[in-house]
């Protein structure tokens, strides 16, 4: 008798979970805010995808008569072959910035699944068991929580080599905290909730209550507003970059071309601007849809 | 009684916190590869010679009696000294050989208290600057929910939040420093230094505040002691200043407490694009030294700070509303 009650439970606590995250979604949609964002992060990720593949020229190739050519209908010797004009060894902006695009939207991408997956995890299990599991896992939270993240990063990657791995994993080891609090502060509300308690009677284990149906009810409120947070990470691998600890030259990142290119600050603008002004435009579209979401979340669990 | 009670036990917290960050700390320095020792004798240096004074450093020792020998030292308010800079205050290189087992260096408590003064300056000055920008917008965000400053509200917010503090810091510099002279940018030589620096740090913590201020602004407005206050015929800016605002500022607070460690961040890169002498320039000096006793001093000093922090965060969100449990 208990499997067919759990089994007829399943199916409408996903169908109610996702008509509440349709609806969200459906809410964000009808926001201009989020379309203008998502097309233009839509069209960023399209040109990153494509254009390194179809252009000719390389990335790290130095052309060095071609050093310092302007963008596009600025001076006199610009050309259609370097939108954005070369930098000081006569590589072309243009690819350099969607290659540099291209890591960054990675890097903040895997970093918040990573992030989303080891936060929740640990603070579900520690809302979800309590006792002790939730003290020391609380306690590690506010320790991780108290070390600025960026410092922590720093002296991880000053002192090892820094990889794209090395980057995503230092990244996610700083950055799950919030999540954690966020999580266990959810999984201890849903826990003293009756279905919780009905299921527990029925004879289902923690687990089982905690990944069927917790999880669904917890996590995708959190995930909405993890949006936000590929931005974040986006500027944190920037910085990194612009240390000399992100992704090593002659491999392309916005950190470390704004950096290199402070030196022609006065004489070839364009070197540091493009970069900037690429991942300002896609953090920007990243915000707005993340904000879009966020507004349209609080608006329906408050409604509901 | 009850703040007493609340004090001693956030305060016995905050030491295990500590003890607990240190110890992260303490052993990821170590796992890691990159050999402090390698650096300090110079890459000419035979091996028997790196492991000679490895040892008489201690470095060979067990991790967890390194980190007793070290929490020793800490308690008796004694942080280690520095691997790599010696008292006269220049940076040892490999050429010129200074024994780092000797007591000629530099201790890093020494260190820590001159620099700290000038990073929570420029942090103070930041925040103070942030919140002069976002409380005229959050809170007339707020107020007009439907209206032109709501909207004003999200597309500063959108933007600030967009722009790469590191960015923002050259591109200011280019024009406020270097084409208009309007502020000096690099190094230190006085409190017009630190205008600048905090100009780009409050551009980072802004947004957080305005949006905090526009949707705490909005639920307030919308409860019913508000409508009460208008019944009774208060003036329009008594409402808004004198009961909305109070209850507006709890999760202001909060917020703060929080974002204090993003503060943090911020302000470590900001000085070392800026060349401010604070902690922050420390930290990329020294982890780019393998500096070891500096960088833990400084992650134990961050961490304290925040945890002290955060226990005033707490204590003044009770005493603005007494609702907030302790």
């Amino acid at each position: 008798m208990t499997v067919t009650t759990i089994a007829t439970i399943v199916p409408e606590a996903a169908q109610t979970a996702q008509s509440v995250n349709r609806r969200i979604i459906g809410a964000a949609w009808r926001m201009k805010s989020f379309r203008i964002g998502l097309f233009i992060f839509i069209a960023l990720l399209l040109a990153s995808a494509i254009y390194p593949e179809l252009s000719s020229m390389s990335a790290t190739k130095m052309v060095v008569k071609d050093k310092f050519l302007p963008p596009l209908l600025i001076g006199d010797n610009w050309s259609w072959g370097h939108p954005l004009g070369t930098d000081q060894l006569g590589r072309d902006m243009l690819l350099r910035c969607l290659i540099g695009l291209r890591y960054s939207l990675m890097i903040g991408i895997i970093t918040v699944v990573l992030i989303f997956i080891i936060g929740c995890g640990l603070g579900l299990f520690a809302g979800f068991k309590g006792k002790w599991w939730d003290t020391v896992i609380m306690r590690i939270t506010d320790a991780q929580l108290s070390v600025p993240m960026i410092i922590l990063a720093i002296t991880i990657l000053g002192v090892s080599r820094p990889t794209v791995e090395t980057i995503i994993i230092v990244l996610a080891l700083s950055g799950w905290p919030l999540y954690a609090r966020v999580a266990r502060s959810a999984a201890v509300t849903e826990r003293g909730l009756e279905y919780v308690r009905g299921l527990r009677v029925l004879g289902a284990g923690d687990w089982r209550i905690l990944l069927l149906f917790a999880a669904p009810n917890i996590l995708p409120p959190i995930a909405f507003v993890a949006v936000l947070d590929v931005a974040r990470m986006m500027i944190f691998e920037a910085i990194l970059g612009f240390l000399g600890l992100g992704i090593q030259p002659p491999t392309p990142s916005f950190g470390s071309i704004i950096a290199d290119a402070r030196k022609y600050l006065i004489n070839a603008w364009w070197i540091a601007t493009s970069p900037g002004v690429f991942l300002a435009v896609a953090l920007t579209s990243i915000n707005l849809m993340g904000a879009a979401l966020e507004k349209a979340r609080n608006r329906i669990y408050g409604g509901l | 009684m009850l703040i007493l009670e609340f004090l001693v036990k956030r305060i016995a917290q905050g030491f295990l916190i500590i003890g607990i960050t240190s110890f992260i700390i303490f052993t990821l320095l170590r796992v890691v590869p990159g050999d402090p020792v390698r650096l300090i004798v110079g890459g000419m240096a035979p091996p028997d010679v790196v492991e000679k004074v490895a040892t008489k450093m201690g470095l060979r020792d067990p991790i967890v009696v390194q980190y007793a020998r070290y929490m020793g030292g800490l308690l008796r308010g004694d942080l280690g000294q520095s691997y790599l800079r010696p008292r006269s205050g220049m940076i040892a290189t490999g050429g010129q050989y200074i024994d780092p087992t000797k007591s000629d260096m530099a201790p890093v408590i020494d260190q820590i208290l001159e620099r700290l003064p000038f990073t929570l300056q420029l942090g103070g000055m930041a925040l103070l600057f942030a919140l002069l920008i976002s409380f005229p917008i959050g809170i007339a965000g707020g107020l007009h929910q439907d209206g032109w400053q709501n909207q004003l509200a999200f597309a500063v917010q959108s933007l600030f939040v967009s722009l790469p503090n590191f960015w923002l810091a050259i591109v200011l510099i280019l024009f406020l420093s270097v084409k208009l002279k309007l502020l000096p940018a690099l190094g230190y030589q006085g409190f017009s230094y630190v205008l600048l620096p905090a100009l780009v740090l409050s551009v980072e913590i802004a947004p957080f505040i305005i949006r905090t201020l526009t949707t705490s602004f909005g639920e307030v407005m919308q409860t019913t002691f508000i409508d009460e206050a208008r019944v009774r015929g208060l003036s329009r800016r008594r409402i808004v200043y004198a009961h909305a605002l109070r209850n507006a500022a709890v999760p202001l607070v909060n917020l703060l407490g929080i974002q204090l460690s993003t503060l943090i961040g911020g302000v470590l890169v900001i000085e070392y694009i800026f060349d401010y002498p604070g902690l922050g320039n420390l930290t990329v000096v020294s982890v780019v030294g393998r500096d070891f006793p500096v960088i833990q001093g400084i992650a134990i000093t961050t961490s304290a700070v925040f945890v002290f922090i955060n226990i005033i965060v707490d204590l003044v969100a009770y005493l603005i509303d007494p609702r907030v449990e302790l």
